[in-house]
């Protein structure tokens, strides 16, 4: 029960305390609200992301009211461009140009609060190559930048970078997971490539590699991953039972050559190299 | 700059896939007579630039957005001066980076 107004205990009474209605104090004793369904959990709103205007364009609103946008399944705030400066308007706070790095265009506005505020633009000029620092806005459906850095670019190497940086931080952040896609039951060929030995992944169909990431993760199982000796290939089998013997011993064979498992007591006893 | 055909990066061999189309290239300038630049591609073969506006030096590289007229020659409309150092990227890259640049490209 809530009484008169002294009774506020401390943050776990808030909710009971406003539980009759009226004002509702939000998450005020609620962990920090999760960013939005589907994107990455991970705190990456923080992290500066090297684009291009093309990408940035092409970005999905990561929700209708909150004006924040997702590359790449991750939600974007700061950015980086490279590109030609164009129509450079100076007003008396602050300067707008448009950015245009070959992919397309886009308003930047650059506020001017110090004096290096003001000298760091005046020596960037129409027609300049720049590196813009900011943070992604969008206002009715229009996408602009709001920088906190404009530099102008001095050696030319910069642009190619920044190019080959956009293309990493995509691969990376499109290829760099293969596990995330075992739940759409896809394969694709990323997932040829082994970046863990303890993936358990399990796909429906039984593919060439599907018997390879089962017969995987029947040795990583943590119930027998602990034995000195490891498993016998028939324990595998037995494990496994729709899958055919003789793919699985062909997948135990190529997982020895890769280096993922090796023989113990004879050559019919297999153990992960992961440790148990 | 018309962004509504945004340009793909193009050195001599995948020129041939874009004549008539925007692109942009950088090349190191060989040779410089009255707005009309020979340079050597990414790739090695010379490309022949014209239109060119602003003067560069030769051994400079010179980055060219405009139209390819042939397989062999861009029409500039934007031209700038990288300088006498400059890494370039190589034929591979410069193909991974269609796909940032233009969704209609088809290669």
């Amino acid at each position: 029960m809530y009484g008169g107004g002294g009774q506020y205990d401390g943050a776990a009474n808030a909710n009971a305390l406003f539980g009759g209605g009226g004002f509702m104090p939000s998450q005020s004793t609620a962990v920090p609200e999760s960013s939005g369904s589907g994107l990455s959990k991970v705190r990456t709103a923080q992290t500066l992301l090297p684009l291009t205007v093309k990408q940035i364009m092409d970005a999905a609103q990561s929700s209708d009211d909150k004006s924040n946008f997702a590359v790449n399944g991750v939600e974007v705030s700061t950015v980086r461009l490279v590109g030609r400066m164009l129509n450079k308007v100076e007003r008396v706070t602050d300067v707008a140009f448009t950015l245009d790095d070959g992919t397309g265009r886009i308003d930047v506005n650059r506020w001017e609060n110090e004096s290096s505020d003001t000298k760091e633009m005046a020596d960037v000029h129409d027609g300049n190559y720049v590196i813009v620092n900011g943070g992604l806005k969008g206002f009715q459906g229009k996408r602009h930048v709001v920088a906190y850095s404009v530099r102008r670019v001095t050696d030319f190497n910069d642009v190619t970078h920044h190019f080959l940086h956009c293309i990493h931080v995509h691969l990376q952040l499109t290829r760099g997971k293969p596990h995330v896609n075992a739940n759409t039951g896809n394969p694709n060929p990323a997932n040829q490539f082994r970046v863990a030995n303890n993936q358990a992944s399990v796909y429906g169909n039984t593919g060439g590699n599907e018997v390879s990431s089962l017969v995987l993760s029947v040795l990583n199982d943590p119930a027998i991953i602990h034995l000195e000796h490891g498993v016998t290939v028939e324990y595998v089998i037995s494990q496994l039972k729709n899958v055919p013997e003789n793919a699985i011993r062909d997948a135990i064979k190529i997982h020895v050559q890769d280096g993922n498992i090796y023989n113990t007591i004879d050559d019919s006893h297999y153990k992960s190299v992961v440790n148990g | 700059m018309d962004t509504s055909t945004p340009a793909p990066f193009v050195n001599a061999e995948t020129l041939n896939m874009f004549v008539k189309r925007r692109v942009r290239a950088v090349v190191q300038v060989q040779g410089n007579e009255g707005g009309m630049v020979v340079g050597q591609s990414t790739d090695g073969h010379q490309l022949t630039i014209t239109g060119v506006d602003i003067p560069i030096p030769v051994s400079h590289f010179m980055e060219v957005f405009g139209i390819a007229e042939t397989n062999q020659s861009i029409r500039a409309e934007i031209c700038t001066d990288f300088g006498p150092n400059f890494g370039e990227i190589s034929h591979t890259h410069g193909l991974l980076i269609c796909p940032f640049v233009c969704s209609t490209m088809n290669y």
